[in-house]
């Protein structure tokens, strides 16, 4: 298999979900992002590929909210979801996390049963009606996560008892559960092996039909393989951002071509 | 020669030791340090070991076998009709010890000499007397008996002492040579002190667990005496406490241990809700600043003696309570009552839960917190589904220590609740404790043989096994409930 071979780029859409206007970040003194400018399709997997330090899980922190969690930490600019600004006082974190689901870089399933886990999310939004609809929540979850074969028979035992890569299924799992519009995923096959990152990449191909997934990566190779549109950080600014077929084989700037042909990062 | 001296001498042959064996290993090694399998300090180290272990070991059990020894050689010397039972056995042998500490003074002042005293017969001088002189005084005239078993008493310690010096210092003089006769330069001796450390370490925790069965099985036999004079039927089932030290006391238990629980619940229905909500607080809303303030503050409480809650408990609660709780409501007019230690015990206890349980929160990993967080959770919903079952095992640690602190404590009960040991169900009766009727039966003037201060033993022991099965039960809670995280 060449590793380098380009997805399908056949964009389903054109119609932008989310949209950023000179996005600023600080991490007290320090400058983290600088103008950033991006707009993420609906969708559609979007790669953010840059050197360590760059800037783009801090980028991808802010559209889901979850950098109010760090003390010291301030955004400015805009971030629109759907043409509201998510960072309207009018605008409840809590719900917008909801609707913009996570998942991390390193497997973090609760220390609860695997149907508990993906339960958890419909559960505090009172997202089912009873136990029934319940059930039919987590098994379609877990369905779409790839997991459900796997884990069908042992939903009651603890989720931390799972493999490496089934606990990234499990968290996808649990992510999607509550039917977000958009999916963040932070280097999330970076602790897998490759066969678990095969299927977890195989899985965002999938989810791609109904949500817009927004992934941060450091594998190049994993940026080809899954995204249709590309976007390069350095030193905390967006160097380039377009679809991933041109980025990869025709950068604009030298700094990309740098990156992506290893002689920067 | 004395232990101290002994000891000095062995530690500088340790330290020949260390700087011989170093010297002896390089030598072997042609002075290259690279040749040798360890380190020279390895072997400096080898030799030390070699000669401090085995002489310290062989001293210790010297020390305590020792004592064991005498007493059966000089209880053998007393005649029976002096010595009728252990009671009068061991005052006697009290007395034989002074007389032989009041002999030495007098050799070391020069007013006897060794001769003297090999001639001397307690009938025909007066040894108090003469003992007087040196600044030793004695209770009564001293019989010859006595002073014949002081005598052999002498002469077996100073034996013993100079066969002890002799042994320890071969030992440490054996183990010298024996460390530099195996240094050599293939010699692995990292190892060799590696494994001498694990002894050490082993030996440490053989020491705490070897006192917890000493103090269980030295209660276990002064209870064992106590069931022998008073049936165990009515201790572990009478309702009433009246000891009386002239004989015919009633010494049930139950009012003891309801005190006792009463107490303790009211303590930590006051202090778990307040400290796990403050370690909530610090731990996962408060700043970094009131962080740094508040924790150190809430942690003075902990300094505080106990005694000074005593008073507060006196002064303050007691009255207070009294006044605006009990009086009103028709339920009493004593200003010691179990709500008073119990608020007061609580306010004590809080730091226990709340540090703790601060620390084991702050140790469930960020990473939970950001999942939750990420599905849309909020903070005080992560709180609750997320952090707490995870931090669970450590939280039941923290309130079991604040629990078995709270029915250890004595000084709050006696000076909040009261000594009369009651069975009631109205909290603002004075009411009291099983460690406040330890104290009370064992102080003043009293003699460990009477059913009345024997019985402070089986309440220590009936104190213990309830400790022991509270932290049984926790023990199965935490394992059936926890939630582990790695």
């Amino acid at each position: 298999m060449n590793d380098m071979r380009i997805a399908e780029r056949d964009v389903d859409s054109m119609e932008s979900k989310i949209t950023a206007r000179k996005v600023q970040v600080f991490y007290g003194q320090n400058h983290a992002l600088k103008d950033v400018d991006v707009d993420i399709l609906d969708k559609t997997v979007t790669a953010f590929i840059g050197p360590s330090g760059c800037g783009k899980s801090t980028f991808l922190r802010c559209l889901n909210r979850m950098n109010d969690t760090i003390d010291g930490c301030s955004v400015k600019g805009s971030i629109k979801l759907d043409s509201e600004d998510i960072y309207d006082p009018k605008v409840d974190p809590v719900q917008l996390r909801a609707k913009v689901g996570m998942v991390f870089q390193k497997p973090n399933p609760f220390p609860k049963s695997i149907y508990d886990n993906v339960a958890y999310g419909p559960k505090i939004h009172g997202l089912t009606r009873n136990k029934a609809e319940l059930d039919e929540v987590v098994e379609t979850s877990l369905r779409k996560a790839a997991l459900w074969n796997e884990a069908k028979d042992r939903l009651q035992s603890p989720g931390t008892g799972l493999s490496g890569g089934q606990q990234q299924r499990l968290c996808i799992a649990r992510a999607i559960a509550t039917s977000p519009e958009v999916l963040l995923m932070d280097e999330p096959c970076s602790a897998l092996d490759p066969i678990a990152t095969a299927q977890v990449e195989e899985l965002i191909d999938e989810l791609r039909s109904q949500f817009s997934v927004v992934i941060v990566t450091h594998s190049m190779q994993q940026a080809a393989r899954v995204s249709q549109r590309t976007a390069f950080f350095h030193l905390g600014n967006l160097v380039e951002y377009g679809e991933t077929g041109q980025i990869f084989t025709n950068p604009k700037d030298p700094r990309t071509e740098s990156y992506i042909t290893g002689r920067i990062g | 020669m004395s232990v101290s001296l002994i000891s000095l001498i062995v530690v500088i042959l340790a330290v020949a030791g260390f700087i011989l064996a170093r010297r002896r290993a390089l030598a072997h090694s042609g002075g290259d340090a690279r040749k040798l399998h360890s380190l020279p300090q390895y072997h400096g180290m080898t030799g030390v070991l070699f000669t401090v272990v085995p002489a310290f070991l062989v001293m210790i059990l010297w020390l305590l076998v020792q004592p064991i020894v005498f007493e059966n050689r000089i209880t053998a010397m007393i005649p029976e009709a002096t010595a009728a039972d252990d009671a009068t056995r061991t005052l006697v042998m009290a007395d034989v010890r002074r007389l032989a500490a009041g002999l030495d003074q007098a050799v070391s002042q020069g007013k006897l000499r060794e001769a003297d005293i090999e001639g001397m017969r307690a009938d025909l001088t007066d040894v108090r007397g003469r003992l007087a002189e040196v600044g030793v005084a004695l209770g009564s005239n001293v019989q010859q008996s006595v002073f014949q078993a002081a005598k052999a008493y002498r002469l077996i310690r100073n034996t013993s002492s100079l066969l002890m010096t002799g042994v320890v210092l071969a030992t440490a003089v054996a183990g010298f040579f024996y460390a530099m006769s195996r240094i050599s330069v293939d010699y692995r001796a990292r190892n060799v002190s590696e494994r001498f450390m694990i002894g050490l370490l082993a030996l440490a925790s053989l020491v705490a667990v070897l006192t917890t069965f000493g103090i269980v099985f030295s209660l276990v036999f002064e209870t064992w005496h106590f069931f022998t004079l008073y049936p165990p039927f009515d201790f572990f089932f009478g309702t009433v406490w009246s000891p009386r030290f002239g004989g015919g006391s009633t010494l049930g238990i139950l009012p003891l241990i309801w005190g006792t629980l009463y107490v303790s619940f009211i303590a930590l229905l006051v202090a778990v809700p307040i400290g796990l909500m403050s370690a909530i607080y610090l731990s996962e809303y408060a700043s970094k600043r009131v962080r740094t303030v508040v924790k150190p503050l809430i942690e003075i409480l902990a300094g505080i003696p106990t005694i000074v809650y005593g008073l507060f408990a006196l002064i303050t609660v007691g009255p207070l309570l009294r006044d605006y709780f009990a009086m009103p409501l028709g339920l009493g007019n004593s200003s010691s009552s179990v709500m008073t230690a119990g608020l007061v015990m609580g306010i004590m206890v809080i730091p226990f839960v709340s540090s703790l349980s601060d620390d084991i929160i702050n140790a469930v990993p960020q990473s939970m917190r950001d999942g939750s967080l990420a599905v849309g959770a909020t903070q005080s919903e992560t709180i609750r589904k997320v952090v707490l079952p995870a931090a669970l095992p450590g939280v039941v640690g923290a309130i079991l220590l604040a629990a078995s602190r709270a029915i250890g404590e004595t000084m709050i009960v006696v000076l909040g609740a009261g000594a009369a040991a009651k069975l009631s169900l109205n909290p603002f009766e004075a009411m009291t404790t099983i460690t406040v009727k330890i104290v009370s039966q064992l102080t003043g003037d009293t003699e460990f043989a009477s059913a009345e201060t024997l019985v402070a033993f089986a309440l220590g022991l009936s104190l213990f096994v309830i400790t022991l099965c509270l932290n049984v039960f926790a023990l199965y809670i935490v394992r059936k409930y926890r939630e582990q995280y790695e």
